[in-house]
């Protein structure tokens, strides 16, 4: 994979003539910069391998990648299986803390008096490690994935919360008067002003509430996660540990950080493409 | 209406009794005692263009914000065409421009010129024939879906004139609105301004500013604040009749009265 992408930005730098070009300039950049790390990449694994065949480390201590790619590919199923139960549930919980956390903070931030009784509160609350309070969701929702859910949503919630609340109350003060002025009602300064206003905030919270909701869901399933079919990859996790099954404990690690990575990815793209709709979108057009 | 059609520098013959904005012994002490404004006198009649010309802490931005109601008068009284600041906020005959554009970055030239009608619930479509109108006026018709970050200072500024325009105000409230333009611009934004305004002189303009030239080219009154304690000095009366023209900068008769503020402003 690395080399082919080497070789391909060495083609198209080659045939960079006066014909048309195989691949946008933008796109051999992107290329070219993609080499280093993808060559650390190879040498690091390389390395593994080599070190775990010439050293005999046994199985169970350090798999090597190739032991961990067969594990994964033998237990394929279910892992595919943990990964979209995991992946599902991280989805669910984290659209609850967005939703939940920015409805919060636009009440918080309505009225002064309910923030400065309430804040304090749910600064409180975020302090108390998740771990800590597991067992009692578990005693109330049941386990299984309500349970899971909603620890997903606690862990992502706060981060929402507190950046959109942030946002919300750092208005420009000449916009704010200028609302005033023109007898904007708070609801119209609420949603023509003051909530776009916090949107760079609230991305930021979306992208920290993105990652944690992740482990979030892991977390949830060690806790809380069903065996059987919709097992996430949490309870694969435990399995494997207990059962001493570690290359493919290290596949559905890998997993969980591929999970995570591309969620984080997906919610980066998501909140560039909210950004620039607002201060780009129209350039194109006008220049 | 009459006085200002009539008289050039709107003052007296209308200060009596039609008096737009009216200010008797108006004061303002901060609560940590500083006194902001002290006995202030002023009648401004209906059409005139008074600028307020002061140094940093002479209290100009005090009555800018005591007459939008941001801020509250400690004593004396102050009257908009007989109603207290908030209640002429209420009757939507005042629009306000600030140093600061003040435009929302999200929304395009037209959504922001729209936006104090969209405010109190005009149908989009008129807001929309009448924002276009106020954009012809300052030169920006082709602009109007543009972002504000793809337009120069003076272009911003523009559009943040037009959305004042834009609800037909009875009364202009501007606070040192060319203060952070470079001088060319400055001048282009004041003839504009200039020409707009003396088409019919329906509005009753209230000019913050710290430079002299500006309001002696504006005006028809200016007043002299000075600081510590904020007062009004002394009330020159430019007598220049309009329309006034860009030429109107090159006439002795202008040289003179700047110097009459300036000495006034030393004092």
């Amino acid at each position: 994979m690395g080399k082919s992408m080497a070789s391909a930005g060495v083609i198209a730098a080659e045939h960079a003539a006066p014909r048309k070009r195989f691949l946008s300039k933008a796109w051999r950049t992107r290329l070219i910069g993609a080499v280093p790390p993808a060559a650390a990449f190879i040498l690091f694994v390389g390395l593994w391998e080599i070190i775990g065949r010439q050293f005999d480390i046994p199985v169970f201590l350090l798999p090597k990648p190739s032991d961990i790619l067969n594990a994964a590919i033998e237990n394929w199923d279910g892992l595919l299986g943990a990964l979209l139960t995991t992946a599902s549930e991280t989805v669910v919980g984290f659209l609850l803390s967005v939703v939940i956390g920015v409805g919060a903070a636009i009440v918080l931030a309505s009225s002064k008096l309910v923030e400065r009784s309430v804040y304090p509160y749910a600064i409180v609350l975020q302090t108390i490690p998740i771990i800590a309070i597991a067992p009692i969701i578990v005693i109330w929702f049941g386990a299984g994935t309500n349970a899971i859910v909603f620890i997903t949503f606690l862990i992502g919630f706060f981060p929402m919360l507190s950046n959109t609340l942030i946002g919300l109350n750092s208005t420009d003060h000449n916009m704010k008067n200028l609302f005033f002025l023109y007898n904007a009602t708070p609801l119209q300064t609420m949603w023509r002003l003051r909530l776009p206003a916090a949107l760079p905030y609230i991305i930021a919270g979306l992208k920290i509430s993105a990652t944690l909701s992740v482990i979030g869901a892991i977390v949830g399933e060690y806790m809380a996660g069903l065996g059987g079919a919709n097992g996430g990859l949490g309870y694969a996790i435990t399995v494997a540990a207990t059962r001493l099954k570690t290359p493919y404990l290290f596949a559905c690690g890998l997993s969980a950080s591929i999970l995570g990575i591309g969620f984080f990815l997906l919610v980066n793209q998501l909140s560039k493409w909210l950004l620039s709709s607002w201060h780009e979108s129209e350039l194109a057009k006008e220049n | 209406m009459e006085a200002m059609r009539n008289g050039l520098t709107g003052q007296g013959r209308s200060g009596e009794d039609q008096a737009f904005v009216r200010m008797s012994n108006l004061s303002k002490v901060y609560p940590n005692g500083t006194v902001a404004l002290n006995d202030v006198n002023l009648d401004i009649s209906e059409g005139e263009f008074i600028s307020f010309v002061g140094p940093s802490g002479c209290g100009k931005s005090t009555i800018f914000k005591l007459i939008t109601g941001l801020s509250g008068h400690t004593s004396g009284e102050l009257s908009i065409l007989g109603l207290t600041p908030k209640e002429a906020r209420k009757a939507n005959n005042t629009s306000f421009v600030f140093q600061d554009h003040t435009l929302l970055p999200w929304s395009t030239v037209i959504d922001n010129v729209m936006l104090p009608l969209s405010l109190r619930g005009d149908s989009r479509k008129e807001s929309r024939k009448e924002a276009e109108r106020v954009l012809e006026m300052v030169g920006l018709r082709d602009y109007t879906k543009a972002l504000p970050r793809m337009l120069s200072g003076g272009m911003k500024m523009r559009v943040s004139i037009a959305r004042a325009l834009v609800s037909k105000p009875k009364l202009l409230l501007m606070d040192e609105p060319f203060a952070a333009l470079d001088e060319i611009t400055r001048q282009s934004l004041q003839d504009e301004l200039l020409s707009i305004w003396q088409q019919d002189r329906s509005m009753t303009v209230l000019f913050v500013t710290h430079n002299v030239f500006e309001a002696v080219f504006l005006s028809s009154r200016v007043a002299v604040m000075t600081p510590r304690p904020g007062k009004i000095s002394n009330i020159v009366p430019i007598d220049v009749p309009y329309p006034r023209g860009e030429d109107y900068r090159t006439t002795a008769r202008f040289s003179e009265l700047v110097g009459a503020v300036s000495k006034s402003l030393n004092h």
